[in-house]
């Protein structure tokens, strides 16, 4: 047939009807193929080359479907509720979050796809990152692994609470915002329509299981009670009258601590244990935990270096005095090779704040016990102490304030009588203060944000005891810290 | 139908008296008997609508059966409007010499002759390669729904043609010597296009109420009175009830019995009209109710793949008649928009009709029985009945209803259908095979073929080409002539 010559109407009816359901099945299953991807494909847990990177921002299972958070929502929920933001705040960065440049979500937040959304996980970063001011009106430097100072878990999880607890939390309001940054396709509108009630709803009975943070004091930035939620979230007991807050610590140098009490009350002497029990606590579950992830962090922060103090910082005419001094009063129980280093010293010895061990109950013990149940690594460590593990002193410059709860400031103020040391101080503050070591603690608002007056007469936050060096002479005393900026 | 009589030999005699009774219309037309032969078409003819002898030969059998009156088959009044190559057409004076020979023919036995002028509309099963290019013409732009036949509205102009095509077709017939015409105004083909609510969308004069769509037809009927005068008979097969949505529950009913009333009031145009009605229902050809009975699954893929180039849904219909599963389906589905009754099934329709319009009114579908067809006369229910397939299983139909209540139980048409499939490709006969002669398969097929292969006999040329073309012949000489 000549090309010239016409179709017959049939046929170019039946022709036109052919191209479109040949088009319209191309396009289902276009459709069917891109969303079965976007769905299923893209839930890559996320990882960096580098282990720093990794660290900061890489995924160990916590952004699992189950505990994860909405990136979307968990973005603009402080530009939706600013009010309930601390005053003059802005973004997460009220928290103490660290933002970095260029970066969509704050350090210690992994980032991964599951079932078209994106999902927020915690990882280890959160609460051992932080910055230290060098000299005021300097930019504060990123120092990983460290305790995170700045960051108040407790205010940024009253906040999420807060607005979920908001009349105006709906699904309008939240998509109106979250279009506002993207543009989102109409399965991703119907996933987050689901997300945001769900959401709600998990948060606000994380809320109420909660509950017992009102009757306690707050934690404020660098702290939190570890094993409350643990037992209230996980395992439904109460936990009235236990006060278990204490300050995150320092992650490096897990080698030479295998085999030591772990905890601030020794709780536990098997580092892959406390790994695991501390992912679980940033939302992993049994099944979620990258183990590959875990694996590799758990490598990388076995020979993590304690950051150097930076060496001009340093009086170097008094170290050796009080290196000869460590070694007479302090190496025993705070050097590695000193004998008790790492076993826990009963309470009537230290002679701190009680309430840290207090709270880990038998009960507690036993619950922890029973979590990975049918997994290799299920655990079987936890105890309860009647005490503190001395801590080797590595990097101690870094991990101030001092003593589990937090509750001195400096070392200096630590080498104090206790009725010397500071009543009540700010904490959060990320400029450094050399010659006391420890974080500045003297003004309610750094150049950031308002900083958490700590107040040492609260239940929980006393700063008695460890009465080692008090009686010191002061030049003594100097020579000690100068030489305990070196570790 | 509700309380027809149980055959009773015994009444046989006063059955056969109501049957064999003459009827005469006000137009002169008087048949000798009650009995019509509705119409069945066969594609015997030459593809470009000249008759044939195996015509000439098809009418002549009814008509030696004892019928009274032959409605033709389906005759086109234009090429365009044809439902199936190879049917005689009336679309030229070069057709009368055909029809009239078709006339004489009959008329030999004492049999009165109508020819049914007929339209496809877009309800064109195979188009012919005349029509390849065209898209059929019709009320409405919306395609045939069964078939999926691509449809144009008819433009005023050409509306205004067919009008005059149907009353050249008329005056035709008239010159041709036969005894009327009947319009095809039912079924789906081009007048139940316009009658039919079902169907009809348009928004001009033509259109909208009852009215404007029977306004078409009115126009045919003036026409055709306008040529051929009142003296010529002119009779009208209607819908009484369309019962358009017998497959997709979604299409519109179409016309109910209240408008088809006031339809027929308006055809018989205060008495200037039609002079009968020939009542039928079911707004497609075919329709569950119409031709009424089975669907015969077994031939319907066989057959129907002549139509596949037709239409845009022809290719899924094949694909349903063609699997076991779905094709069993739809014959259930098909009996069940059907209903029960078979013998007489509109036959209270066209009572309703009858009391209704002041002119005589034949009814179609089903009968075969004595006792039914007397009963309907009878009663007033209508003045003749018309037949079609128990005609095409038997002939003498008309022969066999003097001596008897009907044909033997082995011998009677089982209202399969399979001759309605088969017409789409073969020579229109039955093909029940249960009804023939035969210890066997081969033999009973063999007998099958026999019977409906006799419509070529006697051939055209040859010894027993008795009555062959001369007459025909001699027609067009006169035309010649007369040019
Ligand atoms: C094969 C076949 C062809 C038909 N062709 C026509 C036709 O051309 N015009 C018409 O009005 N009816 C036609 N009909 C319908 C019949 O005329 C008749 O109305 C219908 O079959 C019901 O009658 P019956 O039960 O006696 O067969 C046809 C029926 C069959 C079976
Ligand atoms: S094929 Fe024969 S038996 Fe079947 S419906 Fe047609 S005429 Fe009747």
């Amino acid at each position: 047939m000549k090309s010239s010559e016409p179709l017959t109407p049939v046929t170019a009816y039946t022709r036109r009807r052919s191209r479109a359901v040949r088009s319209l099945v191309l396009l289902v299953l276009f459709a069917l193929v891109w969303t079965g991807f976007w769905l299923l494909g893209a839930s890559a847990p996320q990882r960096f080359e580098d282990d720093v990177e990794h660290f900061k921002y890489g995924s160990i299972g916590s952004d699992n479907a189950e505990r994860g958070l909405p990136y979307w929502i968990f973005t603009v929920l402080p530009e939706v509720f600013p009010e309930h933001l601390p005053p003059g705040g802005k973004g997460y960065e009220a928290f103490g979050l660290l933002v970095e440049p260029g970066r969509d979500r704050p350090v210690g937040f992994s980032k991964r796809r599951v079932f078209g959304i994106d999902l927020l996980g915690l990882n280890c970063a959160l609460c051992h990152t932080s910055v230290v001011r060098d000299d005021p009106g300097t930019e504060p430097r990123l120092v990983v692994g460290m305790p995170a100072n700045t960051v108040d878990l407790q205010g940024l999880f009253q906040f999420i609470f807060r607005c979920a607890g908001d009349g105006r939390f709906t699904e309008a309001n939240l998509l109106a915002a979250i279009e506002g940054h993207v543009d989102l396709n109409f399965i991703e509108r119907i996933l987050y329509r689901i997300a945001i009630a769900r959401f709600r709803e998990t948060v606000l009975a994380q809320r109420d299981k909660l509950e017992y943070w009102n009757d306690i004091p707050a934690f404020g930035p660098g702290r939190v009670d570890t094993f409350g939620p643990y037992a209230t979230l996980l395992f439904g007991m109460g936990v009235d009258g236990l006060i278990g807050t204490s300050d995150f610590p320092s992650l490096w140098n897990q080698n030479p601590r295998v085999g030591m009490e772990l905890h601030w009350d020794g709780n536990n002497d098997s580092v892959e244990e406390r790994n695991r029990s501390a992912s679980i606590g940033a939302g992993n579950t049994p099944e979620s935990m990258d183990e590959e992830s875990l694996a590799r962090l758990a490598e990388w922060i076995g020979d993590l270096p304690p950051p150097p103090l930076p060496a001009e910082r340093v009086d170097r005419s008094k170290v050796d005095l009080g290196r000869t001094l460590f070694g007479k009063h302090c190496a025993n129980c705070h050097a590695f090779d000193g004998e008790r280093v790492g076993k826990v010293e009963p309470l009537a010895n230290v002679g701190t704040d009680p309430h840290r061990t207090d709270a880990f109950t038998v009960e507690l013990a036993k619950q922890m016990n029973t979590l990975g149940e049918g997994y290799p690594w299920k655990f079987t460590r936890f105890k309860t102490t009647d005490g503190y593990a001395n801590q080797p002193l590595d990097g101690i410059w870094a991990r101030a304030p001092y003593l589990h709860n937090g509750s001195v400031p400096t070392l200096w103020d630590l080498l104090l009588d206790p009725d010397e040391r500071p009543k009540t101080f700010y904490r959060g503050d990320a400029s450094y203060d050399w010659e006391n070591v420890g974080f500045r603690s003297d003004r309610p608002k750094d150049e950031e944000r308002r900083l958490f007056l700590f107040d040492t007469t609260l239940p929980g936050n006393g700063n008695g005891g460890h009465l080692y060096g008090v009686d010191l002479e002061p030049e003594s005393k100097r020579a000690l810290v100068e030489y305990m900026k070196t570790l | 139908m509700e309380a027809v009589r149980s055959p009773n030999a015994e009444r046989h005699e006063e059955d056969r008296d109501q049957i064999f009774q003459p009827l005469s219309f006000r137009s002169g037309l008087r048949v000798k008997n009650r009995l019509f032969r509705s119409s069945i078409s066969g594609t015997f003819d030459e593809y470009n609508g000249h008759g044939t002898h195996a015509r000439l030969n098809w009418e002549e059998s009814f008509a030696r059966g004892g019928i009274g009156a032959i409605i033709s088959s389906f005759v086109p009044v234009t090429v365009r409007g044809r439902i199936l190559p190879r049917y005689a057409t009336i679309d030229d004076d070069d057709k009368i010499p055909f029809w009239r020979e078709v006339g004489r023919r009959v008329h030999a036995h004492d049999c009165r002759f109508l020819l049914q002028l007929s339209h496809s509309g877009r309800q064109q099963d195979v188009g012919g390669v005349e029509n390849l290019y065209r898209v059929a013409r019709s009320s409405t732009s919306k395609k045939d729904y069964f078939h999926g036949i691509l449809s144009q509205a008819m433009s005023r102009g050409e509306i205004g043609q067919i009008v005059q095509l149907f009353a050249d077709g008329a005056e035709r017939a008239q010159k041709a010597g036969l005894d009327g015409v009947e319009l095809h105004g039912a079924n789906g083909y081009l007048l139940t296009q316009f009658l039919s609510s079902g169907i009809n969308d348009r928004v001009d004069e033509y259109g909208g109420g009852v009215e404007g769509r029977a306004r078409f037809v009115l126009e045919i009927v003036r026409a055709i009175r306008k040529r051929v005068g009142s003296g010529f008979h002119l009779q009208m097969k209607i819908n009484a009830v369309d019962h358009n949505s017998w497959l997709y529950p979604w299409e519109k009913a179409g016309n109910r019995l209240e408008e088809t009333l006031k339809i027929c009031t308006i055809l018989e145009d205060d008495g200037a009209g039609v002079d009968a009605f020939h009542v039928s229902s079911g707004s497609t050809f075919p329709h569950p109710r119409n031709p009424p009975g089975d669907f015969p699954v077994g031939e319907a893929p066989l057959w129907y793949d002549v139509m596949l180039s037709s239409g845009v849904r022809t290719g899924l219909n094949q694909r349903i008649f063609k699997n076991r599963f779905l094709a069993s389906l739809f014959r259930k589905f098909w009996l069940w928009r059907r209903g029960k009754v078979i013998e007489g099934i509109n036959a209270e329709y066209a009572r309703d009709i009858r009391n209704h319009v002041n002119v005589p009114v034949v009814c179609t579908g089903g009968f075969q029985h004595a006792h039914v067809i007397a009963d309907v006369i009878r009663r007033g229910w209508c003045d003749g009945v018309t037949i079609a397939r128990p005609l095409i299983a038997n002939r003498d139909l008309p022969k066999i209803l003097e001596q008897a209540n009907g044909p033997e139980p082995s011998k009677e048409c089982t209202y399969c259908n399979k001759c309605l499939l088969n017409d789409l490709e073969n020579p229109l006969g039955c093909y029940e095979l249960s009804r023939y002669d035969g210890a066997t398969f081969e033999e009973r097929y063999a007998n099958m073929m026999r019977s409906v292969m006799s419509v070529f006999e006697p051939p055209a040329f040859g010894p027993k080409a008795e009555s062959g073309p001369e007459p025909a012949a001699a027609e067009i000489a006169e035309k010649g002539r007369a040019r």
